[in-house]
């Protein structure tokens, strides 16, 4: 099936996400290239085995709507059937444009598909992660979300090898762009995260945390709760409107175990959780789980690693 | 200037979801999804600069109606939604589709949602209503500056940009951006006497079907519950054995 990779850069290289599409689509033996929308000048993005093409836009513009009727384009002309991204923000934006395009609704939150008889069968969560959902596509399109860690990334070396397409600018311009600093292990490659919830209390409590993550060389993470308190930034919040992990360990101090967290940590391999009250649902995912105090039990930990 | 804000009114979530063929069962009461109090939250603090006009526009069964009255509640003027049997179960184009011709009933300017619902949660429809109505799509909104333009802060990956609202497009509000408001009494009298309408389908032009045909659901297993221990003061040494049994020191 003639399939299209709509690809992301993170770090002037292709995003893990677009890499784990890849190798589902390897594994899977599709016929694929690869799209690739970023602002970069000459990003390390180009595939031995696979076409590639770089849209390069503007990011002082809010464009994604002309990236996506270029895209559009592209698909017809090849006769392309199957279309898949990230659930990243601006493959949300661009697939839903495409949809609306090729009149065929797309699947959100796909965590596996498939293909027999020439149709495109798929798992995806709703509800918040609560159950899965299993379709079979029957348009002659299929678009496909697929959730971060779904699949295992491909290898690949990446080379400078590739066509670039320029996009115009909307009549949107954007201004203030403002970067997160990142320092340290990164919540999405670390084997060890460390998540904060309301349960530590305070805001420089978090500090144990720090000292903690040092010690286990661990990412930080946190609840939407504390992020919305402002004591870390949205770059750190792990949930269904935030980052999805998959650590070896992951190591939930004080946070009470909402859906909405669960979806973001729930395929960690093994989890800890510490909360003073026995009911709290983190407990039920939690393989290892302490009813306690998390400023009595974390210094306690701190001191004896 | 006219505001539509999208809402949707879904099971309260405090009770479990069920399914019937692979569609959510909706009681008759249903509440207003809390994603969409951010939406509601930033029509109206446009509403207090611009007087305009904040219509609530809704698609699926209306029941009691609750989920609408509690977005009036927060200020909107008043609600228009479809509700028709035909509609069960529809996929997120389909469903934009509704909204966009909704918005275009009421010559919105401007039309505002929340990121993605709770129930669905595909977080695709304000995407293709603003490619239906064919204006930008402002995405994953999580702040606004009401002055001499009307300033919008996206969230993007790496951390924020800003852009400034034109006259037309569609806006969608991630949660947490904006503190929506809680109504008082009089809001929540107030709100008695808006009108709520509803549109019938056949008036639309529907042009998209479905494409999705549904084959199986299941709730998620996620008892894998292990060990739980009372800390009684050495509760922190099981966590360091467990570490080391796993390797991380
Ligand atoms: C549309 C939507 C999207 C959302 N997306 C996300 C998301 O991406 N990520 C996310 O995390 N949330 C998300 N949420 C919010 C989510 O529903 C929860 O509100 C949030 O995760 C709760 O954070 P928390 O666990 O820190 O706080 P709480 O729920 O308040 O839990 C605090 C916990 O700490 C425990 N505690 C308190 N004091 C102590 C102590 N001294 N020692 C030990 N334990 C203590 C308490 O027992 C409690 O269990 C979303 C919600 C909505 C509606």
């Amino acid at each position: 099936m003639k399939t299209l990779i709509i690809g992301e850069i993170i770090n002037n290289n292709l995003s893990s996400g677009t890499l784990e599409i890849l190798g589902k689509a390897k594994s899977m033996e599709l016929e694929t290239q690869v799209i690739t929308v970023g602002s970069d000048d000459t990003p390390t993005i180009g595939l031995n085995e696979t076409k590639q093409t770089y849209i390069k836009r503007s990011n002082s513009s809010l464009n994604f709507s002309k990236v996506a009727s270029k895209i559009t384009e592209i698909i017809k002309n090849e006769d392309i059937k199957l279309i898949l991204g990230s659930s990243t923000y601006m493959c949300r934006d661009l697939i839903s444009f495409i949809s609306v395009d090729l009149n065929s609704s797309p699947i959100s939150n796909v965590i596996d598909f498939d293909l027999h008889d020439g149709k495109i069968s798929t798992v995806n969560s709703i509800n918040g992660g609560e159950s899965l959902y299993k379709a079979k596509i029957n348009s002659d399109h299929s678009l496909l979300l697929i959730r971060p860690k779904a699949f295992d990334p491909a290898e690949v070396e990446l080379n400078t090898d590739y066509e670039t397409i320029d996009v115009d600018n909307s009549d949107i311009e954007v201004f203030d762009i403002y970067i997160e600093e990142k320092s340290g292990p990164q919540l999405e490659d670390s084997k060890v995260v460390i998540s904060a919830g309301r349960g530590m209390v305070d805001k420089e409590n978090l500090e144990m945390i720090v000292t903690l993550a040092t010690k286990l060389n661990a990412a930080i993470g946190g609840t939407r709760a504390i992020v919305d308190a402002g004591w870390m930034p949205y770059s750190q919040q792990v949930g269904q409107t935030g980052k999805t992990v998959k650590p070896d360990v992951y190591i939930a101090c004080g946070i009470s175990g909402a859906t909405q967290h669960q979806v973001g940590m729930k395929d960690s391999k093994y989890v800890i959780a510490i909360n003073k009250d026995e009911e709290a649902p983190i407990f039920q995912l939690a393989d290892l789980g302490i009813v306690g105090d998390t400023l009595s039990v974390i210094p306690k930990l701190n001191d004896n690693l | 200037m006219k505001i539509a804000v999208c809402a949707k009114q879904i099971p309260d979530p405090a009770n479990e979801v069920t399914y019937s063929d692979g569609i959510i069962n909706r009681p008759d009461e249903q509440v207003l999804d809390d994603t969409d109090r951010y939406g509601i939250e930033v029509a109206l603090q446009l509403k207090e600069k611009f007087d305009a006009e904040v219509t609530i526009i809704s698609m699926g069964p209306a029941g009691t109606q609750k989920g609408l009255q509690q977005a009036l509640q927060m200020g909107a003027d008043k609600a228009i939604y479809v509700d028709d049997d035909s509609l069960k179960g529809s996929n997120s184009l389909k469903t934009a589709n509704v909204l966009s011709e909704l918005a275009k009933s009421l010559t919105a300017d401007i039309v505002i949602f929340g990121t993605e619902s709770t129930d669905g949660y595909s977080g695709t429809v304000p995407q293709q209503v603003s490619r239906f109505l064919d204006v930008e799509c402002i995405s994953y909104v999580k702040g606004l500056e009401v002055g001499d333009n009307i300033t919008l802060t996206r969230q993007t990956v790496e951390g924020s940009e800003k852009v400034n609202m034109p006259e037309k497009c569609v806006i969608s509000v991630t949660a947490g951006g904006v503190e929506p408001r809680y109504p008082n009494f009089k809001d929540i009298m107030a709100a008695k006497s808006k009108p709520i309408e509803q549109i019938s389908l056949g008036d639309l032009n529907i042009v998209s079907e479905q494409n999705v045909e549904f084959l199986n659901v299941d709730t998620v297993e996620s008892s894998k519950a292990g060990e739980k221990i009372i800390d009684e003061g050495e509760a922190y040494q099981e966590i360091v054995n467990k570490l080391r049994e796993l390797k991380v020191i």
